[in-house]
């Protein structure tokens, strides 16, 4: 009896591990979508107290930089939260020259975002010139 | 006596010191100060910064067979309940558009105008001033582009402690010619409140 509650449970982690979301640009939230044997209304909490634990937070998976017709550099980050509760930050994006000095303008000022908790994110950044060639991002925490 | 007198007197200019407030210099580019209820110079940066990236991005500015369009600065209304010269938020925006290299601003007509370009023409019949020096008839050149907006704000009671203060900043940039409006945008900057705090 024992060993086949065993095997019944490592029945339904296979069958969780097995899910894949209908479609990957569809995000579906905690308390939303219907709760699993790995993620539900008993293991949340825990797991939400363990990601404040070893602090997870805001993760940059790419800046991608191009340049649009009217010959502006466009910069657009993706990245991610990985923490449970939204994050909210500050960043400013400096723009470089050719010579990799720093273009003085008025849009390089603290700007304001957010990320909600689990979620993707992405920022979207316009080069005051068309001189820039690169840049160069710092993050702050939103106080 | 006399050493009771002393310690009197630095206690009570110990405690007076500390009641005194230190004028600070702000740190401009990395404020680190708490936001107010009011529009500070801060909204006016984070304002600005996103409205001109919008308009750099959607390629308005961008003149068919290269050159610089000619803009002027219309009407920008302050429907707020603060006291604001709306030149706070049009220098920047007007500054940058001018650092893109894709448009020039005109002084001649328009809320930027400078008054001295028409007095000068009006010196024509003067005899004090060598005529030769001042600009001929028909060297102004009329605005292609109009920019021009609006800054308006809504108080809204969130609960019975706290207040919510909206203010809308919107900017459209228009064909002088036809009338048609290239662009557009709008940007919010929400703040919660104390009641007992006034956001004018």
């Amino acid at each position: 009896m024992k060993a086949l509650t065993l095997l019944f449970i490592l029945l339904v982690f296979l069958a969780t591990g097995c899910y894949e979301p209908y479609d990957s640009r569809i995000h579906v939230r905690d308390e939303v979508k219907s709760d699993s044997i790995i993620d539900n209304v008993v293991t949340r909490p825990v797991a939400k107290a363990f990601s404040a634990l070893i602090g997870e937070g805001i993760e940059v998976d790419e800046a991608i930089l191009r340049r649009n017709e009217a010959g502006i550099l466009e910069l657009y980050i993706n990245g991610h939260n990985r923490a449970y509760s939204t994050r909210r930050f500050r960043y400013r994006v400096e723009w470089l020259d050719a010579d990799g000095l720093v273009l003085e303008t008025k849009t390089s000022v603290w700007l304001q975002a957010s990320a909600m908790g689990k979620s993707p994110f992405s920022l979207k950044a316009v080069a005051p010139r068309p001189e820039a060639v690169n840049f160069r991002m710092d993050t702050r925490k939103w106080e | 006596m006399r050493a009771r007198t002393i310690q009197i007197i630095t206690l009570v200019s110990i405690l007076f010191t500390g009641c005194e407030e230190k004028t600070t210099n702000i740190d401009i580019t990395h404020d680190d100060g708490k936001p107010v209820l009011a529009l500070d110079y801060r909204d006016f940066d984070q304002a600005a910064s996103t409205l001109v990236q919008s308009l750099l991005a959607s390629g308005a500015l961008k003149k068919e067979g290269g050159g610089r369009y000619v803009v002027a600065t219309g009407r920008v209304v302050n429907d707020t309940m603060q006291r604001i010269d709306t030149d706070q938020l049009m220098a920047k925006i007007e500054e940058e558009m001018l650092n893109s290299g894709q448009a020039v601003m005109t002084s001649a007509v328009g809320s930027g105008t400078d008054k001295l370009i028409h007095e000068t023409r009006e010196l024509r019949d003067s005899e004090e001033f060598d005529q030769s020096t001042i600009a001929a008839r028909g060297t102004l050149i009329a605005p292609e582009l109009t920019v021009s907006g609006k800054i308006f704000q809504r108080n809204i009671r969130y609960d019975k402690k706290t207040q919510q203060v909206e203010y809308y900043f919107q900017l459209k940039l228009s064909d002088a010619k036809s009338g048609l409006r290239f662009w557009q945008k709008e940007i919010i900057v929400g703040k919660r409140g104390s009641n007992k705090s006034v956001a004018w």
